[in-house]
C-alpha cells in the first residue's frame, strides 16, 4: 500500500540560480522523513518537482520504482503522491465541503456529471482533520489559519494518496491545532502512509519523523537520524547563517 | 444534487411568465424580447467558458459565426434541409472552434483573450475574401429559409430554445463538473493539485460553450432569414455578450439571462435619444458602475436585497 519515493541527482535551475543542486534521497514505503533547511534552501522547489508543477532540469524522480518525470500532475496524484501548499490558497468562493469535493472528484468529465458528490465522505474527511460539521458550509474567508491548514490537509487526503508531502503544515497554528495535526499525521503513519514533511517548527517535527534530511542552497548537507542531523555542524551553521 | 422542489417551481414560474408574455406586449416589444433571448443564449455560452474558468473569450462571434455560416451556406447554396444543416453547423462549431482554439486553451490570462479576439477578426476577413460566391462576401446572405413566421412564433421558438439551454446548463453546472470549472477560475494550480486535468476541463467547458454558441448562431440566422457579417463580427456585439454576462452575474446561469434582458431593453430605450454608437458608451459606463458596486453582478445584488428584506421582516 505505502508508496516509495526515490530522487536521483535532481537539479533545478531558475536562470542562473540553482534551486536544487544534485539532490538524491529515498523515502522507503511507510517511512516519514523531515526535510529541513533555512528559508530559500529549496524545500518547496523539491515538492514542486515531485508533483510536476516544475519540471526538473535534470535527474530522476521515481515512485515505486517507476520514473514519473514525464507524467502530468494529475497522473502523479493517481500514482499515489499528493502535496499540501505552504500558503493555503483554497477555492475562495466555495464552501469547505466544496473545497474537499474538488479533491474527491474523479478525473473523468463523464463521472463528474453523472455521479453526484459524496457528502458523507466529505464530512468524514473534514472530521478526520479536526474540522467540525458546522464548518462545512463556511467560506474559507471565515476560517482561521489553523482551519485553513486543516482544509488543505483534507483536500489533499481526498485524493487518496499513499505518500504525502506536507509543506509547513504547522506554520501559523496554535499549540492545540499543532497537536491535532500531529495526531492525524501519527495515525496516518500507523496506517502505513509515507511522509516527506517540511517544517520550520522543529519541535513539532521531531516526533513525526523517522529520519531527517537537511538542505542548504539547494544542496543536501546532512542526512540520517533526526538527532544526528540536528547535531551536524553544517546544519547548525546554515541555520545560524540564515537567521 | 441539492435539487429542491422550489428550484423547479422557480424555473416553472419563469417559463410560464415568459410564455404568457405575448398576450400582454406589443409586436415591437416582442421583437426586442426575441433578441434578448438570443443574447441570453450567447451570454450563457460565454459564461460556461469564461465566467466559470476565468479564461476570457473575446471571440464568441467567431464560434457563433461558424454555426451561422455553416447552416447558411448549406441551406442556401446546397439546398440542405435545416433539420440536417443545423446539427451539422453545431458540430462544425465544436470541431472548428476546437482546432483553432485548442492551442489557445493552453495559454493563460490575457493572451487567451487576445488570441480569441484575433480569431474573430480572422474569420471576418476570411468570409469576405475566400469564396464570396459561397459566403456572400461583405454583403452576407439573405433569403435564407426561416424556422418560423411572425413575431409571436419567433418569440416562442427563441424562448423555448433559451429555456432549454438555460435549464440544461444550470443542471450541468450544478454537478461536480460545474464545481471543478469554477475551481479553475479560483486557483488553477490547486485544481491539478487535486488530481484533475485542467486542460481536459477547459476543453469540456469550451465544447459545451461552442455547442451553445453554434446552436444559437444557427437558429438565430434562420430566425432572421439573413446573415450580415458586419453586424456579427462587430466588436460591439462581443462587448454586449460579455457585459450581459458580467452585469447579470458571471459564473451563474440566471445571471447572464437577467443581464441579457436588462441590456437589450436598455439599448432599445436609449435608441431614440442616442441613435448611434454612443449608446454603447452609456451602457459601458453603466455596466462599469454596476460592476464596481457588485462584481458578482445584479443577481448577487438581488440576493442581497432579499436577504436584507428578510432581516427587516424578522426584526418586526
Ligand atoms: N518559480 C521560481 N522562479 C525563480 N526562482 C524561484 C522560483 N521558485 C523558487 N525560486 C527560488 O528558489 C530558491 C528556493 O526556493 P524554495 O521556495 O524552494 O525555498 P524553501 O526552502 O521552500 O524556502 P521557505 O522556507 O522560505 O519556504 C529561492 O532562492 C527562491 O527564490
Ligand atoms: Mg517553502
Amino acid at each position: 500500500m505505502s508508496a516509495k519515493l526515490e530522487i536521483r541527482n535532481l537539479v533545478k535551475r531558475f536562470g542562473g540560480l540553482v534551486a536544487t543542486n544534485d539532490v538524491s534521497f529515498t523515502v522507503e514505503p511507510g517511512q516519514s522523513i523531515g526535510l529541513i533547511g533555512p528559508n530559500g534552501a529549496g524545500k518547496t522547489t523539491i515538492f514542486s518537482q515531485i508533483m510536476g508543477e516544475h519540471q526538473q532540469s535534470s535527474g530522476d524522480i521515481l515512485i515505486d520504482e517507476n520514473e514519473i518525470s514525464r507524467l502530468s500532475t494529475p497522473q502523479r496524484i493517481l500514482a499515489g503522491v499528493s502535496r499540501t501548499y505552504q500558503v493555503p490558497r483554497p477555492f475562495s468562493d466555495m464552501s469547505v465541503a466544496e473545497n474537499i469535493r474538488v479533491g474527491l472528484t474523479p478525473d473523468s468529465i463523464w463521472q463528474m456529471i453523472t455521479r453526484g458528490p459524496n457528502p458523507d465522505r466529505e464530512l468524514e474527511l473534514a472530521e478526520s482533520v479536526g474540522l467540525a460539521e458546522e464548518q462545512l458550509a463556511r467560506l474559507p474567508s471565515e476560517l482561521s489559519m489553523g482551519d485553513l491548514r486543516k482544509l488543505e490537509m483534507a483536500r489533499t487526503l481526498a485524493t487518496a494518496p499513499r505518500m504525502m508531502l506536507l509543506d509547513e503544515v504547522f506554520a501559523g497554528l496554535t499549540v492545540n491545532e499543532i497537536a491535532v495535526i500531529s495526531k492525524l499525521v501519527q495515525s496516518m503513519r500507523d496506517d502505513g502512509m509515507t511522509f516527506l514533511i517540511v517544517s520550520h517548527d522543529l519541535k513539532a517535527l521531531e516526533p513525526l519523523v523517522d529520519e531527517a534530511i537537511a538542505i542548504n542552497q539547494g544542496q543536501l548537507i546532512a542526512e540520517g537520524s533526526y538527532s544526528d542531523v540536528m547535531a551536524d555542524k553544517a546544519v547548525r551553521a546554515s541555520y545560524l547563517g540564515a537567521e | 444534487m441539492g435539487l429542491r422542489w422550489h428550484h423547479f417551481a422557480l424555473w416553472g414560474l419563469f417559463a410560464v411568465t415568459l410564455f404568457v408574455l405575448p398576450e400582454f406586449v406589443s409586436r415591437g416589444t416582442l421583437r426586442t424580447l426575441i433578441f434578448a433571448n438570443f443574447l441570453a443564449i450567447f451570454a450563457i455560452s460565454w459564461d460556461t467558458l469564461s465566467g466559470r474558468t476565468g479564461y476570457i473569450s473575446f471571440g464568441h462571434p467567431f464560434l457563433i459565426g461558424i454555426g451561422a455560416y455553416t447552416t447558411a451556406i448549406l441551406t442556401k447554396r446546397f439546398d440542405v434541409a435545416m433539420e440536417i444543416s443545423i446539427p451539422i453547423a453545431v458540430i462544425a462549431t465544436m470541431v472548428g472552434g476546437l482546432i483553432v482554439l485548442l492551442p489557445a486553451l493552453r495559454i493563460k490570462g490575457s493572451y487567451f483573450a487576445l488570441v480569441t479576439l484575433a480569431m474573430m477578426e480572422l474569420i471576418y476577413q476570411l468570409v469576405q475574401v475566400i469564396r464570396p460566391d459561397l459566403t456572400g462576401g461583405t454583403r452576407g446572405m439573405s433569403g435564407l429559409p426561416t424556422l418560423t413566421r411572425g413575431a409571436v412564433n419567433g418569440y416562442y421558438m427563441s424562448v423555448s430554445l433559451m429555456l432549454a439551454i438555460a435549464l440544461t446548463t444550470w443542471l450541468v453546472m450544478r454537478t461536480r463538473l460545474g464545481t471543478a470549472l469554477s475551481a479553475i477560475g479560483m486557483n488553477e494550480e490547486a485544481v491539478s493539485g487535486s488530481g484533475l486535468s485542467v486542460t481536459k476541463l477547459k476543453m469540456a467547458a469550451f465544447l459545451f460553450s461552442a455547442f451553445i454558441a453554434g446552436l444559437g448562431g444557427a437558429v438565430y440566422i434562420h430566425y432572421l432569414g439573413s446573415i450580415a457579417p458586419r453586424a456579427l463580427f462587430d466588436i460591439n456585439f462581443v462587448f454586449t455578450i460579455i457585459v450581459a454576462a458580467l452585469i447579470g452575474g458571471a459564473g451563474t446561469t440566471v445571471g447572464p439571462i437577467a443581464g441579457a434582458f436588462f441590456l437589450t431593453f436598455l439599448l432599445e430605450y436609449l435608441r431614440p435619444y442616442l441613435p448611434g454608437a454612443e449608446r454603447y458608451m452609456v451602457y459601458s459606463g453603466l455596466a462599469l458602475i454596476l460592476y464596481m458596486a457588485q462584481p458578482k453582478g445584479m443577481w448577487e445584488l438581488f440576493f442581497q436585497g432579499i436577504a436584507k428584506f428578510d432581516r427587516l421582516g424578522r426584526r418586526e
